[in-house]
């Protein structure tokens, strides 16, 4: 194995403990820019590669935490050994190495896609196909994306005696039409045709509607709903950069550590937020982390409290709590509250359907106030309108007249909301 | 470093026989990087790492016109041997996925090395002696700024590449780049609000180097500060106002709103194309504004050659006012119709080359002087400026827009957005701070909106460009600070 020499330098070196998860993987690719697949901007490509990720506590109780590229590996391994120890600091919180325990298991891996990373092509060449003919009958201009599909080997060893490994697969497109919106999914393994084809069609209609003749919308404070893509990106990704245990620690954020646990509602009383990393083949589905934590569903939100940040073994120790599991895919974080409405009820009531935000990325997450630009969103009325929308999303999130609100084949759900929109 | 790749000329020789002996074209490149990262929060070092990548990435293009890209992470003779044949096999199965056959490449030969001196620094680097300097600095700022909570970094890459192509092409080149970072938080029971500041620089002296750090602590320092006020600060109304930007604002102005839109690749879709063609010679703005993106010397984002190992070259993206230049590849710019810039970057040896921008700015005729140095500019200082320029006798209240914190952009579209750090009203009786918000609108519109400009053309205004999945250091500017018209087009977002 590509981590036994390594691991023999680790032993050899008098450190008091360590740990080293290494990871090898093949990839293959094809991507499409414009209509063109395989273009050179957009290459069909295979890639192949060993990397790794070490925690060192010396026998002096200073640690060092990094990665390795291969060739540190499997041929520079007293080279590697020295610059890990020349970024040795101390860190207490960080010196622990976990004792073996269980580690649960988890179907992360599927056959289909082991064999399409290693050069079946017909999965690919199918649902391309499909998209191309759909794109042509439907009258698209343009779309772009990627299919791809990947097998990864990991496998964690540590000086606590901890030896676990375990293959897994990740297949993944997206399919952005008339540069206006995209659909596409990270799995472990492909969709069912079926499936595959509704996402698609829903797309393809939601962006054709999108060339309806532009509607009129009044400004000021309004219900709006945002589509799951726009909760997921802006709403999940606020809650979880203000989780991170780092953030939390450091106060850096958004929640303070003595709010874990107190019991005070920070958000509203029915909206809880957890990650479950055990469904069967799910994207978001790990069996042991890099550290060598075994995986576990966790609650991070309930009724509106905070139970924990996410945290791994460092800023566990230092807050005094259990390391949790992380969210690897949105698709194994479930955002709930006490009722949901269907779409087509949100849809009455909401004067315009935002499906897409820019500037997600420039938000002060901290602060949870917001400005984002919407060239993409729905009219009540019938018609496209370009707006901005601004607020507090914390505010929001405490505010009972927010709706959480199911979309058809969306595990996340859509978000009705007050707030002002200015349309432009 | 940069030796790994020095010593690869056999690998690549090898490689360019067996690509020739199968028929196909190669464009090989290998990469050779060392990061190093120090943070510092609360008075001692929370992360400290030095990490190195190194491996290469073979494209072939088959005599139908297919290609195709495989990379690997050593390099190792066997397994690149190995890994060419895999790239030829699945570049064969073009006709199959109905892959798009590509033009021939249209460059030049090139035997070039450009290889900075000093470059010994980054291995030298002593992170013990960084980490106490970044502990030093935290200390003095919070000595300085009370109620905030600071996170200072402070990190190096060495970025060395090597290109060689089937037609006698072999070269190499260094990127060295170094930033400071700082960011601060209020602290209290309030909204939090955190602001950022940073300086950079091509070696890895900037803690030690007096007057790096001198600009960094009163950047630093004024973001801390700003981090306390943000809390109390209102919320701006959303509309459409006449606006003055500071040269990071206009830098992210300029990357967002015409820099994405006139890379080739997106030629088929972009606003500044049409059917592949970009629109050369188009009136998009006011005769007094240009557009231009070039390597700068020793900047964040200096690349002297592109990914395909052609010569960077700078393009006038808008030449007083009309389109020129368009950020063009090998692969690109014939179809495009114009001229090859060499604007390919890639993230990593496993990437695709893209036409990417490097250091882009906008530029005025006849800017306004403007006196002293930009750091001595406060809100106060603006106003001021800007009521001996009398732009306050066309407007009585101008909306500041401070501090980038970044962009998107929908070259389709043409809509893009930014974000700032700060809002402050500015009139006759003074300045009123606002928290931040999105400023957004049409790339047409904002550039026709630019008026004044004032001061010299400061281009160290940093960021990471985000494009297909792969990041890359951007850089660029503009005059100290930009005037625009109120605009409908262009609307401040608020609440």
């Amino acid at each position: 194995m590509a981590t036994d020499r390594f691991v023999e330098a680790l032993e050899a070196s008098g450190a008091r403990a360590w740990s080293i998860y290494t990871t090898s993987f093949r990839r293959l690719s094809l991507g499409t820019k414009d209509r063109e697949s395989g273009n050179p901007h957009a290459p069909f490509s295979v890639s192949e590669g060993l990397a790794a990720a070490y925690k060192v506590v010396w026998a002096d109780g200073r640690v060092s935490r990094g990665s390795l590229e291969r060739r540190q590996i499997e041929l520079e391994v007293d080279d590697a050994l020295r610059q890990a120890r020349s970024a040795a600091i101390d860190d207490p919180d960080g010196a622990f190495v976990p004792e073996p325990s269980e580690i649960p298991d988890v179907a992360i891996h599927a056959p289909e896609t082991a064999a399409i990373a290693a050069g079946e092509v017909e999965p690919i060449a199918e649902r391309l196909a499909f998209i191309r003919k759909v794109v042509v009958e439907r009258g698209l201009r343009t779309w772009s994306g990627s299919i791809s599909a990947s097998e990864g080997l990991g496998r964690i060893v540590t000086s606590t005696g901890m030896d676990a490994s375990g293959k897994g697969t990740t297949f993944g497109w997206s399919a952005v039409l008339d540069g206006e919106l995209g659909a596409g999914r990270a799995l472990r393994v492909p969709e069912s045709r079926e499936l595959f084809k509704s996402r698609v069609f829903r797309i393809v209609d939601t962006v054709l509607k999108l060339r309806e003749p532009a509607a009129s919308l009044a400004g000021g404070l309004q219900r709006v709903l945002l589509h799951p893509d726009v909760v997921e990106e802006y709403v999940l990704g606020t809650l979880f950069s203000n989780l991170d245990g780092a953030t939390v620690a450091h106060a850096e954020g958004a929640f303070r550590k003595e709010q874990f646990g107190s019991g005070d509602p920070v958000l509203r009383e029915d909206l809880g937020l957890t990650i479950d990393p055990w469904k069967p083949l799910g994207p978001g589905s790990y069996r042991f982390s890099t550290e060598g934590v075994p995986s576990k569903p966790t609650t991070l939100i309930d009724r509106g409290r905070l139970v924990t940040p996410i945290l791994d073994l460092k800023y566990g120790r230092r807050l005094g709590m259990a390391p949790t599991a992380h969210a690897l895919s949105m698709e194994a974080v479930a955002f709930t509250a006490a009722s949901e409405v269907p779409y087509e009820e949100a849809e009455r009531e909401a004067v315009a359907l935002i499906l897409s935000v820019l500037g997600v990325h420039t938000q002060d997450t901290a602060s949870g106030d917001f400005s984002l630009s919407a060239p993409q969103a729905w009219s009540r009325k019938g018609g496209r309108v370009k707006a901005t929308i601004s607020g507090n999303l914390f505010a929001l999130l405490r505010d009972p007249g927010t709706t959480l609100v199911r979309f058809e084949d969306e595990t996340t759900p859509g978000l009705l909301v007050t707030c002002r929109i200015d349309p432009r | 470093m940069i030796d790994e790749l020095d010593r690869r000329t056999d690998l690549a020789s090898d490689l360019t026989r067996r690509a020739r002996a199968a028929g196909v074209g190669l464009i090989w490149r290998a990469q050779a990087r060392r990061t190093s990262r120090v943070l510092v929060q609360s008075g001692r070092a929370e992360e400290t790492g030095v990490s190195t990548a190194s491996g290469h990435g073979v494209q072939v293009v088959t005599p139908e016109g297919y290609t195709a890209l495989g990379s690997r992470d050593d390099f190792d003779p066997g397994a690149a041997a190995n890994l060419l044949d895999r790239v030829i096999g699945i570049a064969a199965h073009g006709p199959d996925l109905g892959l798009t056959r590509v033009p021939a490449a249209s460059s030049e030969a090139l035997r070039a090395r450009d290889v900075p001196e000093g470059l010994e620094a980054f291995e030298r680097l002593d992170l013990e002696a960084a980490r106490n300097r970044l502990i030093d600095l935290e200390r003095e700022i919070a000595s300085r700024v009370e109620g905030v909570t600071l996170r200072l970094a402070f990190g190096t890459d060495l970025d060395g590449w090597r290109v060689v192509r089937d037609d006698g092409t072999d070269v190499t080149f260094a990127m060295p780049r170094c930033t400071m970072r700082m960011t601060a938080s209020n602290e209290g029971s309030g909204d939090r609000h955190s602001v950022g500041a940073s300086v950079s620089g091509p070696l890895p002296d900037l803690p030690w180097n007096d007057a790096t750090v001198a600009k960094f602590l009163e950047r630093a320092l004024a973001a801390a500060r700003l981090a306390t006020r943000l809390p109390d600060a209102p919320n701006h109304p959303s509309g459409s106002f006449p606006i003055l930007m500071d040269y990071a604002l206009a830098k992210g102005l300029a990357h967002e709103a015409f820099g994405h839109a006139s890379e080739a690749d997106g030629f088929r879709s972009s606003i500044l194309a049409k059917d592949g063609k970009f629109r050369a010679g188009d009136r998009v703005g006011p005769a007094h504004v240009s557009v231009i993106d070039e390597p700068v010397r020793g900047d964040h984002a200096f690349q002297p050659f592109s990914a395909n190992g052609v010569r960077r070259r700078r393009a006038t993206i808008v030449d007083h006012g009309h389109l020129k230049d368009a950020l063009t590849d090998a692969w690109t710019s014939a179809s495009a119709g114009t001229s090859l810039t060499g604007a390919e970057r890639a993230e990593s040896f496993r990437s695709a080359p893209l036409p990417r921008m490097t250091n882009i700015r906008i530029e005025v005729d006849a800017p306004i002087p403007a006196p002293g140095a930009f750091e001595d500019y406060g809100p106060e200082e603006v106003r001021e400026l800007l009521a001996s320029a009398g732009i306050f006798r066309r407007h009585p209240e101008v909306v500041f827009l401070s501090g980038y914190s970044g962009g998107q952009v929908n070259t389709v579209t043409g809509d893009f957005v930014f974000n700032c750090k700060s809002i402050y009203r500015l009139g006759h009786s003074g300045a009123t701070l606002y928290k931040p918000a999105i400023f957004s609108g049409s790339m047409f519109g904002a550039l026709g909106a630019i008026r004044e400009a004032f001061g010299p053309l400061a281009l160290d205004a940093i960021g990471t460009c985000g494009k297909w999945g792969q990041s890359v250091p951007s850089s660029g500017g503009s005059h100290w600070f930009v005037f625009l018209e109120p605009e409908p087009s262009v609307r401040l977002g608020g609440r």
